[in-house]
């Protein structure tokens, strides 16, 4: 009783913790980096507090012991253990999308895929919501996040990441009938923009300093500059050549500016062993040339970074 | 328009499964909190006062709080916090967390419904029961019953009405009903991106299906007119 | 042998002491009415013979058979209570008919419940439930509701009402038939009926025990009368020793108001 009152006490407050860093969207990218450190830490002293446990009751076989925390404690071993890993993903053409049979293809399944036969495991591909993507690591609903994750400082602090594999850039998207005064990063404080909530996007914004109304999602973005309740919107170049102008449905948007470039990785949990497992997939793949090739397939091979 | 009448048919198998979705856990949350919401409702009732104290703190807890926080409680908290995540990742898994959670959360709210009905029958029909020599539990099932039942059935048609709608909530764990069925084309989906149409169309299924709901529900209203 | 002996019953609420040494005994076949201002402990003591409330201390006995001693430690099973309680019939002041029931149903279904303990019950279902449904429609049509059995409680008078009532607790076949004040939730045109039927349940010598303001149905009914006051017995004795020749002050002044009114 006292247990279960705990239990839903603990509950209560980390929903708290979790609403928190949700409301508001100006320092969000700063509370959520620190709630996830604060998360880990969490985890981490309940982590010993189990291994502990396990201790005291199995003192006898101390060598054995050993051995099954050396296992605990690899993401690598837990993965191959149970035989799947769950990529978690977005639709998110070219990267993750469904075939009309329903299967999950793109540039970033088929690597998953690949990935995950060299490891000798299943592949699993869950649509996760793109904002719990961090809970769904730590709460290990998901092995990685692998849905073209742009590696910002936020995102490499709540994650482990592998190195970078693609090459993106944040770009500017207005309607047609304005493309022509808006060439230049000069003027577009003028604009009001729309940007998804805690993505690249709404950090370059800021930067521009400009007026912006963070929103869910980056398709939401593109929707209040076709509803025309905000001017501009700034999303991911891979996106944007997928999604807008001709034969698309925002047929009458187009996009400007490119404001900076980055880069794609991959997250895993964070201390996970299975990032440098990547790399190292990574490397031999770009080596015999399988990686470039799948990047072909979902014309994106000029993206894709060198490994070594 | 001409655009719009090519998607449809991708669009409209997409709903569906969705739409699907929904009714799965429309359906599954009544079966589950229609019964549970009693047992409750008696907890909460029972004269002995840990349980009723108890039950109360947790109907308080439930209903005092967003059903979409509890979502994500009971979805990632056994993972985050206890490092052993029972609901899976998969579909199934998150459906699962799902259900728990509408039909706890219902069942909370409909034992409030029925402690209601139950405590607005007259005790003289108790009473009347007792001294024709009726066991308590005879009198619940053949006195007491019925008439709760037609007391409650406006604010339960009510709770149901919202249900269906409440369902949307649980795209919150990425269970995929219709409302993320319809979003996935904003984003692009299937090779159709940029469509805001889909979701708004979703809102057409909810109010079929609502629309059926109150039909049958006002049935069994008119059916409970005969006696008062 | 007295049907019903009543021994020194107390019972208090909280602090309030409503009953205080209650004492009397009924014969088979007769009717006893209770008279009394309100708040005198009447209707406590009609609950307390039911079993609805529980007496303090005091003993009461049904037939020699003792169905409650305040001294001794008595099976308080629902099963138990539940057999006591058949002896007694209540009729209440504001009827409490099942309302989803017709009258013919509300007469029913208590003997049917109970027909279901019979250890033949299941063979002879069919059969049993047509004995239950002959008894119902001749005690209905012993009230003068032969047309009314197949109406739901709403769509009858309080006077209707009431007679389905006492037609429900007759169905039990109870030792002592008890009635809670039953005229006094019905419009005056409409009391007539019920004392009529109740009237008729005495010259057949059904033994009752009546809580009433009617007085003259009291004084003309009752073979014996007690007046209440205060929770005690202040008075009993026949209609004529209560009503013409009475010893205390308190009974006269409560009787004027009525003659009087």
């Amino acid at each position: 009783m006292k247990k279960l009152i705990a239990v839903m006490l603990a509950g209560v407050m980390t929903a708290a913790m979790v609403t928190g860093c949700g409301g508001s969207a100006d320092d969000s990218a700063q509370t959520a980096a620190d709630t996830q450190e604060d998360t880990t830490q969490e985890q981490e002293t309940d982590n010993t507090a189990a291994d502990e446990a396990v201790n005291t009751e199995t003192e006898a076989q101390e060598p054995a012991d050993e051995d099954a925390e050396a296992a605990g404690d690899s993401d690598l071993a837990y993965v191959q253990g149970k035989g799947t890993l769950v990529v978690g993903i977005t639709d998110f053409e070219p990267m993750d999308y469904k075939d009309e049979s329903g299967n999950w293809i793109g540039f970033d399944a088929d690597t998953a895929s690949a990935f995950a036969k060299s490891l000798g495991v299943e592949v699993e591909f869950v649509e996760i919501d793109w904002d719990n993507k961090i809970m769904e690591l730590d709460g290990k609903t998901i092995d990685c996040v692998w849905n073209g994750m742009t590696l910002t400082d936020e995102v490499k602090s709540a994650m482990e990441c592998s190195n970078a594999y693609c090459n993106n850039a944040q770009i500017v998207i207005v309607p047609q009938d304005k493309a022509e005064q808006y060439q230049t990063a000069d003027n577009l404080t003028e604009l009001t923009f729309a940007v998804e909530a805690g993505s690249a996007g709404e950090a370059e914004v800021t930067a521009l300093g400009a007026e912006f109304t963070p929103v869910k999602t980056q398709a939401d973005a593109l929707m209040e500059v076709a509803a025309g309740s905000s001017d501009a919107a700034v999303i991911d170049s891979l996106m944007a050549a997928a999604m807008v102008g001709e034969g698309t449905g925002y047929a009458n948007l187009t996009y400007t500016v490119q404001l900076n470039s980055e880069e794609y990785g991959v997250g895993f949990r964070k201390g996970s062993d299975l990032a440098e497992a990547l790399n190292a997939f990574f490397v031999t793949s770009y080596e015999d040339g399988s990686l470039v090739q799948t990047a072909e397939t979902y014309g994106v091979q000029a993206a894709v970074i060198e490994q070594k | 328009m001409e655009l719009m009448l090519e998607q449809m048919p991708i669009v409209i198998r997409s709903l569906n499964v969705g739409f699907l979705q929904t009714l799965k856990l429309f359906f599954v949350t009544l079966l589950g909190a229609v019964p549970l919401g009693l047992v409750i409702a008696f907890g909460s009732m029972s004269r002995f006062r840990p349980i009723s104290y108890l039950t109360k703190i947790v109907v308080w807890i439930i209903r005092g709080t967003p059903l979409m926080i509890q979502l994500l409680i009971i979805y990632y908290f056994p993972g985050l916090v206890f490092g052993t995540p029972i609901w899976g990742g998969g579909e199934s898994g998150r459906f699962l967390a799902a259900s728990v959670s509408f039909i706890f959360n219902y069942a909370c709210y409909f034992s409030e419904i029925y402690r209601g009905g139950i405590q607005s029958v007259p005790v003289g029909q108790e009473e009347a029961g007792l001294v024709l020599g009726m066991t308590r539990s005879q009198i619940f099932f053949k006195v007491t019953l019925l008439q709760m039942i037609k007391r409650i059935v406006p604010p339960m048609s009510n709770e149901i009405i919202t249900l269906v709608k409440d369902t949307s909530l649980a795209r919150i764990i990425a269970l995929q009903e219709i409302i993320w069925a319809g979003q996935a084309f904003m984003k692009g989906s299937q090779g159709i991106s940029g469509a805001i149409w889909p979701m708004f169309f979703t809102a057409v299924y909810y109010l079929i299906f609502s629309g059926i709901l109150t039909v049958v529900l006002g049935r069994l209203e008119k059916k409970l007119d005969y006696f008062r | 042998m007295a049907i019903l002996e009543v021994e020194h019953i107390c019972k208090s609420f909280d602090r309030t002491e409503v009953l205080k040494d209650i004492s009397f005994s009924l014969e088979e076949g007769q009717v006893l009415s209770i008279i009394g201002s309100s708040g005198s402990g009447k209707t406590t003591l009609l609950r307390c013979l039911n079993f609805l409330e529980r007496p303090d201390s005091g003993v009461i006995r049904v037939c020699g058979e003792t169905l409650f001693d305040g001294q001794k430690q008595m099976s308080l099973q629902e099963s138990e209570i539940r057999k006591k309680r058949l002896h007694f019939g209540l009729v209440f002041q504001s009827f409490h008919l099942f309302p989803q029931y017709t009258a013919l149903q509300n007469v029913m279904l208590a003997k049917e419940l109970l027909a279901k303990e019979q250890p033949d019950y299941k063979v002879r279902k069919k059969e049993i439930y047509e004995e239950i449904r002959v008894l119902a429609e001749e005690l209905l049509r012993q009230m003068g509701l032969t047309d009314r059995m197949q109406n739901y409680p709403h769509q009858l008078s309080g006077g209707q009402c009431q007679r389905v009532a006492i037609a429900r607790a007759l169905a039990l076949r109870p030792d002592i038939l008890c009635f809670d004040e039953p005229t006094s939730a019905l419009d005056p045109e409409l009391t007539g009926e019920v004392l009529k039927v109740m009237k008729e349940l005495a010259q057949q010598k059904t033994t009752m025990i009546i809580v009433t303001h009617e007085m003259a149905f009291a004084r003309d009914v009752a073979s014996h009368v007690i007046f209440m006051d205060d929770g005690y017995i202040l008075e009993q004795g026949t209609p004529r020793q209560v009503f013409e020749e009475s010893h205390e002050e308190r009974t006269r002044q409560f009787l004027s108001r009525f003659t009087q009114g």
